[in-house]
């Protein structure tokens, strides 16, 4: 216990953990949420001692912070909705039916079973699997770029990635087709201090994304942390009202989401032909392919997670059709 | 710019997704023709299929395990060829049923992204590539749930999305514990690992979350409501083909993992048993047609379990077989068997069983494409579910397994019952009030359910071909 790294690391770990516990057993879901972003910080911290600073910036960026202010937005939300006993029933909502006793047995024999599982997977795991390293060590040459993550990424397994960039834009759709002209909880009051801050941090936020995406080439950083950084840009705006997303925006909005994906496609096929298959980046052409594809896909990402964090498609709402209750919160939003 | 046919399967209903979505005036018209150029890429695949056996591309040229290659053999081509034919006849059907200018703008997106999402299942060799696929699939299955916008839609849809990403997540857990064991994501890697307690409870992870994810009783809790509250088109997606993805990537995992023991095929078989009871008598007590039809599919997954399980162990090699004979046969009768329902419910105006015989409006031929296609449900000849529960039936008896043949029996049975109860909707007359108003009803919106329930009969003509042309490339046992 000499070692001072190793007493850090142990009081991390135990941190962690313990806000694990706090965060399940926690009855206040605010408090709740915030234990979860303290214990996604320490978790990046974590990722970071693991020497994975990728994943940790990952971590901190979207695990933490959007999931952090999407979970704190739904919170508001339920809270307007089913706020108090009276506009619960007047929505003709009725509190949830309590579980049944051999319902929750079952569940806790199925989590028990999974437990085992995952007790028998890890202690049978080696502590150093052989992976990946040697191979990816020997493939960098011809990646077209400096950074391993970012060649695994966007170049040895960049059909795993146009994908999960698929899974984001399936995500948008979703949420836009649910939107069925619910009314929106009112926005907060924002102080004074809330704009100073934004006109302060929004310019350092979006040098500070673009620097994220640029760096992904050599160091860690790239499209999914840099698009999270900018979405948070997204989100001050929106917070901040400073944007008001209009019904009329909505051809852009879809352009914005399909962006990344499209590009990234386009590029993979395009690139076929004279024996090269699909994602075949020629490698005089590489660098400048995988530089073209990150910044369009940061766009996408950023706009989208932002319009996730909006949770809706800005329709037209006739006159009558939003609930007396949030009518304020509505015609803020139109103006 | 040449691409092969696999990577044409992939981004022809990618590009169709993307262009219908920022064009959702034109979205009907895209999304037919972008579904009719993925049946082409298929054919033309299966071509190249039944030419050489087998096909293989390694995607950007880096060869596994550090890449992800594609690989198509009799066995993915049969069920891309099963997604893409139900695929285009449910397009169609949707051109009808979807009546709401935003269910139609939406519809299409969503579902060439599981059109994307599938075919990506089907073609893969990689088990990390396989979870990214499922999350694409997942995300768009559950927007196609809740497209109804009622409330006990979204309510299901929630539940379907819990079940999903838990289920997703496990198989996540397990691939990061198989990666840790065997340090490699692709199919040969899990050939060539150690066999070892890790790398079992690694890969009963994996199986686990896909068994939630294909609703294999008890893990099918989300999946009735899920079915019967989506609209008609969306059901028949949902039923015919999502939760089929996940059973083909657990067919596949069996052929590439350290063979499982006979206690843990017993088990699943048990469960398959479960599920076809358990769901016999649901479907039995249902009260609307959309959850009868749902209930059935949780039955004909235990059934496809069974057959999987039909002979233990060592006939696994040739029980994979029935197991996909299954699949194809389900996939086609229950997506016209809920089209159908679909459009009986819109000409009737209501779904509920115990009320069909009071109706005046009898919308004869789709009861009669609903009758059709419980043909092949319940497996009678010449069906192609009839070949399936035969195979099913005949491997068991000739290894001795009797207990499977009778759970089977007893099935196919309650599946009479609870179908009977419908038909008796049908064709009773005297409760009706008011005079009879037979022929309203027929509509070109019937053709799709109609060839799709045709279909499932026919094929029972083919079964040959089809089992021989499942088995190029030696999908059971093959190193990619």
């Amino acid at each position: 216990m000499s070692d001072p790294l190793a007493i850090f690391d142990l009081l991390l770990a135990v941190a962690i953990v313990a806000l694990a516990l706090a965060t399940l057993s926690v009855r206040d879901l605010f408090a709740a949420i915030v234990l979860f972003v303290v214990f996604g910080l320490l978790s990046a911290l974590a990722w970071v001692r693991l020497s994975a600073p990728d994943v940790a910036l990952a971590e901190a960026a979207i695990g933490t912070g959007v999931t952090g202010a999407l979970l704190l937005k739904t919170l508001h939300h339920l809270r307007h909705v089913t706020g108090t006993p009276e506009r619960a029933a007047m929505r003709g909502m009725t509190p949830g039916a309590p579980v049944p006793m051999p319902v929750i047995w079952a569940n806790a024999a199925f989590c028990g079973l999974i437990a085992l599982g995952l007790a028998v997977a890890f202690l049978g795991a080696p502590a150093a699997g052989p992976g990946f390293d040697a191979l990816v060590a020997e493939a960098m040459p011809r990646s077209g770029v400096e950074h391993p993550v970012t060649a695994v990424l966007l170049n040895f397994r960049a059909y795993d990635t146009l994908m999960e960039v698929v899974v984001l834009l399936a995500a948008v759709i979703a949420v836009w087709q649910i939107e069925r002209g619910l009314s929106e909880a009112p926005a907060p009051v924002l102080g004074e201090v809330f704009e100073g801050f934004a006109r302060l941090t929004l310019p350092a936020i979006v040098v500070l994304g673009t620097y994220l995406l640029w760096k992904g080439a050599e160091a860690p950083g790239g499209a999914f942390q840099g698009g999270a950084v900018l979405a948070a840009v997204g989100l001050l705006l929106l917070l901040a009202r400073l944007y008001v997303p209009q019904p009329s925006h909505r051809p852009l909005a879809r352009w914005a989401f399909v962006l990344g994906t499209g590009a990234f496609a386009a590029v993979a096929l395009l690139v076929t032909g004279g024996g090269r298959v699909a994602f075949e980046y020629p490698a005089e052409h590489a660098k400048t392919l995988i530089l073209l594809i990150e910044g369009v896909v940061t766009i996408s990402i950023a706009v989208t997670l932002a319009a996730l964090f909006h949770g809706r498609e800005p329709v037209a709402m006739a006159p009558g059709e939003a609930p007396a209750a949030s009518r304020s919160g509505e015609a803020r939003d139109a103006g | 710019m040449t691409p092969d046919a696999m990577s044409l399967a992939l981004f022809v209903p990618l590009f169709g997704a993307i262009a219908a979505f920022v064009l959702p005036r034109a979205a009907s018209v895209i999304g037919l023709v972008a579904v009719l150029a993925t049946c082409s890429a298929v054919a033309w695949l299966a071509r190249e299929v039944m030419a050489e056996g087998s096909m293989t591309v390694a995607l950007g040229g880096w060869a596994p395990p550090l890449g992800i290659a594609l690989r198509a053999d009799g066995l993915s081509v049969a069920m891309l060829a099963m997604t893409g034919a139900v695929g285009l006849l449910v397009s169609l059907g949707a051109l009808d049923a979807l009546r709401d200018a935003r269910q139609r703008q939406y519809f299409w997106p969503l579902w060439l992204l599981l059109l994307t999402g599938m075919n990506g299942v089907y073609l893969s060799t990689d088990i990390f590539n396989l979870y990214v696929m499922i999350e694409v699939i997942a995300l768009a299955a559950v927007g196609l749930t809740v497209l109804s916008g009622t409330r006990a839609a979204v309510q299901a849809g929630l539940e379907y999305m819990y079940a999903s990403i838990l289920g997703a997540l496990l198989f996540l857990l397990g691939v990061g514990f198989v990666y840790l064991e065997a340090g490699r994501l692709d199919f040969a890697g899990l050939i060539a690992a150690e066999p070892s307690a890790g790398l079992s409870a690694a890969l009963a992870l994996m199986v686990v979350g896909l068994l939630l994810k294909t609703a294999l009783f008890p893990l099918h809790f989300w999946l009735p409501a899920a079915h019967a509250n989506a609209t008609a088109p969306a059901s028949a997606l949902l039923s015919g083909l999502v939760v089929k993805a996940a059973l083909y990537i657990f067919l596949r995992l069996t052929t590439y993992m350290p063979l499982p023991d006979e206690i843990v095929i017993t088990l699943i078989g048990a469960l398959g048993a479960g599920a076809v009871l358990w769901g016999g008598v649901q479907a039995l007590r249902a009260e609307r047609l959309k959850m009868l039809v749902a209930w059935s599919t949780v039955v004909q997954i235990g059934l496809i379990f069974i057959a999987f399980a039909r002979a233990g162990q060592v006939g696994l090699s040739e029980s994979w077989k029935a197991a996909a004979l299954l699949i194809l046969a389900h996939g086609v009768a229950k997506a016209g068997m809920f089209l159908a329902a679909g459009r009986i419910r819109t000409e009737v105006g209501h779904d509920i069983i115990a009320d069909l015989d009071r109706s005046a409006i009898r919308p004869t031929l789709a009861q009669f494409t609903f009758a059709l296609a419980a043909i092949s449900l319940i497996g009678l000849p010449p069906s192609l579910g009839f070949i399936g529960k035969w195979s099913l039936m005949e491997g068991a008896m000739a290894a001795g397994y009797w207990h499977w043949v009778v759970v089977t029996m007893i099935g196919t049975l309650m599946s009479v019952a609870y179908f009977s109860r419908v038909f008796a909707g049908f064709l009773r007359f005297d409760r009706m009030k008011g005079e009879l108003a037979e022929h309203k009803g027929w509509a070109i919106a019937d053709v799709a359910p109609l060839t799709l329930a045709f279909a499932a009969i026919t094929l029972g003509l083919m079964a040959a071909p089809i089992l021989s042309f499942i088995e190029l490339g030696y999908p059971f046992g093959a190193v990619p």
